[in-house]
């Protein structure tokens, strides 16, 4: 969200909860994520005075490096803001500490818990630790095993794990990374990420549902036609190429984030706002959704990968020759899909789910689309009447969007349809908390309602194990489609909807 | 939330056998225990206005030291007997003191510091200490001592054992008492000291308790308001960790305003105020000046001077001129104002008014009232022209214990600094 003027009356109004005396401990402190997002996290909740003056971060990793060192790249990482905040900051550094890790070799873990003990004394962290794996995935099941091994993960009410994205590449995969993970430690210990969760206006599905009367009534198959999840990015595969060579949107982006939404869009009301109860709620949708055509799943599903475009002054790269893509690569930068939810609330309504990359906007939004009037009894300016649509915008422009139809002005009475749109900008101006800033705090409360639970992930995969299969077996039969760069992605994609009569919103 | 028992009836022990049994206590019954490594919290609980109420018969004992629904209606019911005005606040101190005038001799059990709030119990304290005054001001010291396990809410993690001393007798047998209660306050962990009770009371008990670093918890509704104000400074100014209820209590009243302000296109609107209006429940001022200086301090208004205004029979209400930041005048004026039922703690407030004129537009004029009676006053006197905001403030429904659970839920280890800005402007405002 743009920042405009902040509010000088809402400094130091949030009631946030107050993080628990503890020490951080990441793993992987000298990756991207850590420098990017983490650490930049970090200082946000400390300027935001909601970490204890009882904290520490310990950074790990297995090249050797020194607190000093560990401060200073950090500090470099993140100049502009270090700058700007210069007394902030070293009150913030003097808590950061590095210690050489190697999470395969069990003897230098055994020397991070002596490390912690230090920490504890010097900071008064009391035993209290947050793990964050914030390393290649193959090292999840590895790490967690090292960390229980040296007894850092006994005392469930004193340690958690946090386990970066992808949790596992198929069902299959996080049913066994379920299992090592849940060897080591207890369900409640663990917190896996799903970055879109720690999105205001993703959250804010749940507060327009279930804080409002209005919607709830209509928020089935007897008032809504379908709907559609959308995340489209404008960028490329950018620095990513290893990794996404070997996953693929589906993977990338529709196990996990559009899933997601999926499950906030559609979910019961649950009993009362904590976590397990969300979180139940969620499992369960998610167990309840299938593929439209499970046993010919090429029938409603289609794949695309971006080919070059652009303009003659601005050319676009295509995927294929975008650095570190395999020429000849049939991953796939662009999916989309029809669902259905085999429940009493949402038997036989459509879900249309795409997301890909270098597409015209960068946006997310979950669009409702509700019947039609069952009579006709206005002439529409369009021809026939637009069915009223709700609009939850995800990204960018925050907001709420509700389409309706009124009465065209002048003489007779045509109908039109207008827009009745609620903006976060508007309305408040301010920039939101960055996902991490959330998902960190949240982690660190051990408030798990905004992480995925084991059993929403295997779920999740389930849902698109038929796919993967495909995929895997027979990936003739789902072929990738080039899309020119920039624009909204195959055509095959059209057509999946237009054989419903339906097309894509264009937003 | 509920309140919770302690684990054993609490025994009551000489005061010297105290130290050894609680050593025993975590060695041998609690052995198993992990023991909370939190904090310890000492309460000073002078529970006058429910013991006055007791002792004259209007209230039914035990006493627990909690401001039930029952203690409110008996000490409404007595203002009037009493000839105080309605206005009253049942948590004046001015109240417990007439009806220490009323005639009556009836006991009833002390239980004070042998139950623990729900809320409070749900941070698992490791040592609860209560020093608990008595009415009568020869009665000797007496300790009691409890174990307690607080009962893990379903779904909540494993909780951990804490235990509960009790210090019960007269004010100056507590006060030469004092070297009993250091050593059981724990060195390494944060230590909370709860003044639950007015600030004029005891200087040299809280002066002993509250040392150092210990996080110390006061509502500056309660006493004399320059003392009070003048007490939140001092601690202020000397690095000490200082909680006000009376300030957190505010937090409804800034949550609306600056909502009101949310929208970008109001913003601009803060720059431009000329009169700031504000109206309290009765004589007490503290809470409005703590909102007046909140909001100066916030918008970088210098004060040029204050002065008492002449009231309407309820007591003198202030007035002051602030100077902006680009040099224009603004006026404040805060009224006391009398009401039927006044809310429990003194000097509640009633409404705000804000107006702001910029050299474009027309004026705005912001009108927060408080949800349980109007504020005609502030919605009259020309305002036809103005763009009007009016909002309605909720009351938050809150106990004492719950507001002292959420600082002690961590965090608080320093004094926030929005309130170490607006305590000694609110100081300053005071004529
Ligand atoms: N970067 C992003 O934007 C992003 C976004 C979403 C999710 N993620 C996820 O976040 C995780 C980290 O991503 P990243 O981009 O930061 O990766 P990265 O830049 O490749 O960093 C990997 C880190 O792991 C450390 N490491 C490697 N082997 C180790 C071992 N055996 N023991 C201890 N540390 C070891 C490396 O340091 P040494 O070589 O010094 O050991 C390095 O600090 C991944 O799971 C990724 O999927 C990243």
């Amino acid at each position: 969200m743009g920042a405009v003027l902040t509010n000088p009356l809402r400094v130091g109004l949030r009631q946030e909860r107050v993080i628990p005396p503890q020490c951080l401990v990441i793993f992987g402190a000298s990756g991207d994520l850590t420098h990017r997002k983490l650490v930049p996290a970090l200082f946000e909740l400390f300027r935001q005075r909601r970490l204890p003056s009882e904290f520490a971060v310990l950074g790990c990793a297995r090249r050797p490096w020194s607190d000093e060192e560990f401060r200073r790249k950090m500090a470099e990482a993140m100049a502009s803001e270090v700058a700007e905040h210069r007394v902030a900051w070293e009150q913030f550094a003097a808590g950061l500490f590095y210690e050489p890790v190697d999470l395969e070799d069990p003897p230098s873990v055994v020397r991070l818990g002596q490390r912690l003990e230090g920490i504890d004394r010097l900071r008064a962290t009391r035993g209290n630790r947050t793990f964050y794996l914030s390393v290649s995935p193959n090292f999840y099941g590895s790490g967690c095993r090292s960390l229980a091994a040296a007894g850092l993960l006994s005392d469930p009410s004193r340690s958690r794990i946090v386990i970066e994205k992808p949790f596992g590449r198929d069902y299959g995969s996080a049913q066994e990374l379920n299992r090592v993970v849940q060897t080591c430690a207890q369900e409640n210990q663990i917190f896996r990420i799903d970055h879109y969760l720690g999105k205001e206006t993703v959250q804010n599905i749940l507060v327009m549902r279930f804080a409002n009367t209005i919607f709830e009534p209509i928020w089935n198959r007897n008032y809504i036609s379908s709907v559609q999840i959308t995340a489209a990015e404008t960028v490329g595969v950018e620095e990513r190429a290893g990794y996404y060579e070997s996953s693929g949107a589906l993977r990338d982006m529709v196990q996990n984030h559009l899933t997601q939404m999926l499950a906030l869009t559609t979910m019961e009301a649950p009993g009362r706002f904590d976590p397990e109860s969300m979180r139940n709620e969620k499992a369960k949708v998610l167990q309840a959704a299938r593929l439209a055509n499970e046993d010919e799943p090429w029938k409603c599903c289609v794949r695309g990968q971006y080919g070059s475009g652009g303009s003659s002054t601005r050319p676009i790269t295509g995927y294929r020759h975008e650095p570190g893509v395999n020429p000849e690569s049939t991953t796939e930068t662009y999916v989309a899909m029809k669902l259905f939810i085999n429940n009493w609330r949402w038997q036989g309504v459509p879900f249309y789910l795409r997301t890909g990359k270098r597409l015209p906007k960068r946006l997310s939004e979950v669009v409702l689309t509700f019947r039609e009037a069952p009579v006709h009894l206005f002439d529409a300016a369009g021809g026939a009447p637009t069915p009223n649509q709700l609009i939850l915008r995800i990204q960018p422009n925050e907001g709420a969007e509700f389409k309706f139809e009124v009465k065209a002005p002048g003489s007779g009475m045509r109908s039109r349809p207008v827009d009745m749109a609620f903006s976060y900008d508007d309305s408040f101006g301010e920039p939101s908390d960055e996902g991490y800033v959330r998902l960190l705090a949240d982690a660190m409360l051990g408030d798990p309602t905004l992480y995925t639970r084991s059993d929403e992930v295997e779920a999740a995969w389930r849902l698109y194990t038929p796919l993967l299969e495909l995929i895997e077996d027979a990936p003739s039969r789902l072929p990738v489609y080039p899309y020119e760069a920039r624009t909204w992605g195959p055509a095959a994609s059209d057509n999946l909807l237009a054989a419903d009569g339906l097309a894509w919103r264009r937003p | 939330m509920s309140t919770q028992l302690t684990l054993q009836a609490p025994l009551a022990l000489p005061p010297d056998q105290v130290p050894g049994y609680l050593e025993r206590l975590w060695d041998q019954s609690l052995g198993s225990s992990p023991g909370a490594a939190t904090f310890t919290l000492v309460v000073w609980e002078g529970s006058w206005l429910e013991q006055q109420l007791v002792r004259c018969g209007r209230l039914d004992g035990p006493i627990t030291g909690f401001l039930n629904e029952k203690v409110l209606e008996a000490a409404r019911a007595a203002a009037a007997s009493c000839g105080l005005p309605l206005s009253t606040a049942p948590m004046d101190p001015k109240l417990a003191w007439a009806i220490g005038q009323l005639g009556g001799n009836h006991h009833a059990e002390d239980q004070r510091g042998q139950f623990v709030e729900g809320a409070i119990s749900a941070h698992m304290p490791r040592r609860l200490i209560t020093l608990a005054p008595t009415l009568d001001g020869s009665q000797p010291l007496e300790t009691l001592v409890a174990a307690y396990c607080p009962l893990p809410e379903e779904g909540a993690g494993s909780s951990a054992c804490g235990d509960v001393v009790v210090l019960r007798g007269s004010t100056g047998a507590l006060h030469q008492n004092l070297d009993l209660v250091q050593p059981l306050i724990a060195p390494d962990l944060p230590c909370w000291v709860w003044w639950n009770s007015s600030l004029d009371e005891a200087p040299e008990v809280m002066a002993a308790l509250a040392t150092g670093a210990r996080r110390l918890v006061v509502d500056s509704s309660l006493g004399d308001p320059r003392r009070c104000l003048n007490l939140l400074v001092e601690r202020i100014t000397a690095g000490q960790p200082i909680n006000d209820l009376n300030w957190l209590r505010l937090r409804s009243w800034r949550e609306s305003l600056a909502m009101v302000f949310d929208p970008p296109s109001r913003r601009d609107a803060l720059n431009h105020v000329v009169q700031l209006d504000i109206d309290v429940e009765g004589s007490n001022p503290v809470k409005g000046l703590l909102l007046a200086a909140w909001l100066a301090d916030r918008l970088g208004w210098q004060l040029i001077s204050t002065y008492a205004v002449d009231g309407d029979g309820v007591g003198d209400g202030i007035g002051a001129e602030f100077e902006r930041s680009d040099g224009e005048t603004v006026r404040f004026r805060q009224m006391p104002v009398p009401v039927g039922v006044p809310k429990t703690h003194p000097g509640a407030i009633l409404g705000l008014r804000l107006i702001c004129q910029s050299s474009q537009g027309s004026p705005l004029c912001v009108i927060l009232c408080s949800e349980s009676g109007g504020c005609m006053r502030l919605e009259s006197g020309g305002m036809a022209s103005m763009e009007l905001a009016e909002e309605v403030v909720p009351l938050p429904n809150e106990s004492e214990e719950m507001e002292v659970a959420r600082l002690l839920s961590g965090g608080h280890d320093s004094t926030n600094p929005l309130l170490a800005a607006a305590a000694p402007l609110a100081a300053k405002l005071l004529p």
